[in-house]
């Protein structure tokens, strides 16, 4: 469910108004990464690519390969893809070691295009993606999705707040549909790690199944046998961002086999948020407007009610003739909790007031605690 | 306790720990017994303090009075929420109608059109006001005498009286989320915008701060008007000057004298999770008032459970630290987390947490309703 959400909302694109949604796809040392995140990548490429709408064709990508070459990517996709995908290279020759000074000679297939070598000035980069995209476009493309190998790389050449300033302005710009791109969580600060969580409306992360052994316990051997299956599988944890301002949560098991990608679902976490808020609780006193009145119109027990009628006192011996005259409805709760329900409602709750003794005076207007020497 | 009642005597204060809010507030319509006037939008409060509202009755009634005028203000923003915008929002309308001159700083190339968010006031209907305050009245007769530790609680309701209602209403409007702000009042010649995307580094903001409160001070010193300075995700990661941690933090210091000695309030927000743990603590030291904002998950069934409202819920707010001038003693709040609603989907409350009620006997609680009506339910022996 949560591979679907995420392909659904990269497929659909950015609503007008509003700012193109970005996938963040992380992955750490424990889970390994070359084949895991990876394999993510190319499945999200190939769903993207194969959701054919009915009207027309579907969605065109830019790839930006720094980490393989792009003739792998080629490889791995079904030739009827190649025409919706456009692969910017930045892998042949990034620091311009081979095409110093000669313009790169043209490549046989119209698809790759060579990056200008010099990876410091991204606005070259920015605009290489834009020109490419445009063409997308103009073979009848109608939502264009830009995927970036790995933003790792880009942060080699260039400093961070660059690349998070290509990355918001590709997310601006009206011909760009969705974006997501694949960062290595283990080779970065978390400070920068958090900046791409920032600045993305999904993050999606891998997780290992198995974690490290302890290695004071004396089942190692065990456990590290145990580890081969974080080769497999993974736990794929995902955060969305909503409109409304909350944040889902999702939790899946990935499982990769002969190259294909299987997503199961896992029974759900509990969340850490409700664990620190329980000291700062607390209940609600305070009554509503149709509380308040329905509490102002109950009659109390008072034996003597100031409105003229001759004193009546129910000790519980006697049948219930006056029930009608005083039906009280209240409910015995704790102080905390009081609500008063109108008359007229066929409540259950009574109060029943047994008199102690039959010598004492009905209300007399004495305190009882007069005698009282204080 | 708060006790309202601008024209009662001045009540004896309980504890030392309690704030005595508006005792001695003079309203900006009619002359009271002091000599100055104040500007448009601002209210003396206790210790000699002025106050601006936030735009959110019920922040300012959190924090005493409003925000104090000379502090600086610090949102930590959630990266999954956007809820930091909506207290900019309501911050920024409340100076534009009361004419006070607004700074906007933001992290977009067009800032200007940020103003296009920005909320219309809600108009009170006369009818409503009156049969408010009949009520009220009716109640106090009618009171059950509940134990005094209780009796806190509903001070805040039964305090404000038709009068004091009146002039919070100019104080601080009631905004409607809604509706944009009307075009003309936008087009105001004291209302300027800076993006702050492409700087490199945050000598041009400050001078532009600069220059925006030596004007406020210089029109004839007793009627100069108050400003606001809103700075929206000063650290936001696009941003140029992004890893010089210490030049922000300089600018930070640089604002804070600026606007201490001025008559404007500075409110700044921040994504705290961008910035490395002993940076983001400097700039919490930086602040006179602390808020912070929280995202709530989608569907959770333990938060349902735990909280009463959770579905009309937007996220939280934390309020870590409040200003104090011109006293030693610390404010003190009953609770530090409220909730973000929208009342009738268009006006911003800040309510406290409420537990909803749990079932004893057959272990359903109540999540949808946090009163129990029903005497189907058992029967607490206490």
């Amino acid at each position: 469910m949560a591979e679907g959400l995420i392909v659904r909302s990269l497929r659909d694109g950015s609503i007008p108004g509003e700012h193109a949604p970005a996938l963040c796809l992380e992955d750490s040392l424990p889970s390994p990464l070359a084949s895991q995140s990876h394999a993510i990548f190319r499945h999200l490429l190939t769903s993207l690519l194969s959701a054919a709408t009915g009207t027309g064709t579907g969605t065109g990508i830019v790839l930006v390969a720094f980490h393989r070459s792009p003739s792998f990517y080629l490889s791995l996709l079904n030739p009827t893809f190649h025409n919706s995908i456009r692969i910017l290279d930045c892998y042949s020759d990034p620091l311009a070691w081979k095409w110093n000074h000669h313009p790169p000679p043209p490549l046989h297939s119209p698809q790759n295009i060579t990056l200008l070598t010099n990876l410091n000035h991204l606005h070259h980069f920015l605009s290489s993606i834009l020109h490419l995209a445009k063409d997308l476009g103009a073979q009848g493309h109608e939502r264009v999705t830009v995927a970036i190998d790995s933003v790792t790389h880009m942060l080699r050449h260039a400093p961070l707040p660059s690349v998070l300033q290509l990355l918001t302005n590709l997310r601006c710009h009206e011909k760009i549909s969705s974006l997501f791109w694949l960062i290595h969580a283990d080779l970065h600060e978390p400070k920068v790690i958090s900046s791409f969580e920032y600045i993305s409306t999904m993050i999606a992360s891998l997780q290992p199944i198995v974690q490290l052994p302890d290695y004071a316990n004396a089942n190692i051997s065990a456990s590290i046998t145990s580890l081969e299956e974080n080769y497999s599988k993974a736990k794929f944890n995902v955060r969305l961002k909503r409109r409304n301002g909350r944040v889902k949560l999702l939790c899946e098991e990935l499982l990769i086999e002969q190259g294909s990608v299987k997503f199961s679902s896992v029974p759900s976490v509990s969340s850490v948020v409700a664990q620190n808020l329980i000291p700062k609780v607390q209940f609600n006193i305070q009554l509503s407007d149709k509380e308040r009145m329905d509490r102002a119109n109950v009659v109390l027990p008072f034996e003597h009610q100031g409105n003229g009628q001759s004193i009546e006192i129910y000790d519980g011996r006697r049948f219930l003739t006056e029930s009608q005259k005083n039906p009280i409805s209240t409910k015995i709760v704790s102080l905390s909790e009081q609500k008063r329900s109108n008359n007229n409602n066929s409540e259950k709750g009574e109060i029943h007031y047994i008199r102690d003794s039959d010598d004492e005076q009905p209300d007399s207007d004495e305190d009882p605690d007069d005698d009282l020497d204080i | 306790m708060a006790t309202g009642g601008g024209q009662q005597p001045r009540p004896t204060r309980p504890s030392s720990f309690s704030r005595v809010s508006s005792s001695s507030s003079s309203s900006p319509a009619s002359s009271s017994s002091t000599s100055i006037s104040l500007p448009p939008g601002v209210r003396i409060g206790a210790n000699g303090a002025a106050f601006v509202s936030s735009g959110i009755p019920d922040l300012d009634r959190i924090l005493g009075g409003g925000f104090l005028v000379g502090s600086v203000v610090m949102v930590m923003e959630d990266a999954d929420a956007p809820h930091h915008l909506l207290l900019l929002r309501n911050f920024m309308s409340q100076g534009i109608v009361h004419g006070q001159s607004v700074l906007f700083a933001g992290p977009t190339m067009e800032p200007r059109s940020f103003l296009g968010t920005l909320p219309a006031p809600v108009v009170q209907k006369e009818g409503l006001k009156i049969k408010h305050d009949a009520s009220d009245v009716q109640d106090k007769e009618k009171g059950l005498r509940i134990a005094w530790q209780y009796k806190k609680y509903f001070g805040e309701q039964t305090a404000v009286d038709s009068h004091n209602r009146d002039r919070k209403q100019e104080f601080s409007s009631d905004f409607d989320l809604r509706k944009p702000l009307e075009r003309q009042l936008l087009n105001s010649q004291n209302i300027e915008c800076i993006s702050t995307q492409d700087a490199c580094d945050l000598s041009k903001l400050q001078n532009h701060c600069f220059t925006f409160v030596s004007k406020l001070s210089m029109k004839d010193g007793v009627n100069s008007n108050a400003g606001r300075i809103a700075i929206q995700s000063l650290c936001a990661p696009q941003c140029g000057y992004f890893e010089k941690d210490w030049d922000m933090l300089s600018f930070i210091r640089s604002l804070r004298a600026m606007v201490r000695s001025s008559n404007a309030v500075a409110v700044i927000t921040f994504p705290a999770s961008v910035l490395s743990n002993s940076i983001s603590k400097r700039w919490q030291h930086l602040a006179d008032t602390l808020l912070s904002v929280r995202a709530i998950p989608d569907e959770d069934k333990d938060l349902a459970k735990l909280l009463t409202g959770y579905q009309d819920m937007l996220g939280f707010l934390h309020v870590h630290k409040v200003a104090q001038f011109n006293s030693q003693v610390p404010v003190i709040l009953d609770a530090s987390t409220y909730s973000l609603k929208l009342q009738k989907r268009k006006s911003l409350v800040l309510e406290r947490l409420n537990q909803a009620p749990v079932e004893g006997s057959s272990g359903v609680s109540y999540a949808t309703s946090g009163s129990c009506s029903s005497s189907k339910g058992s029967l607490l022996d206490f």
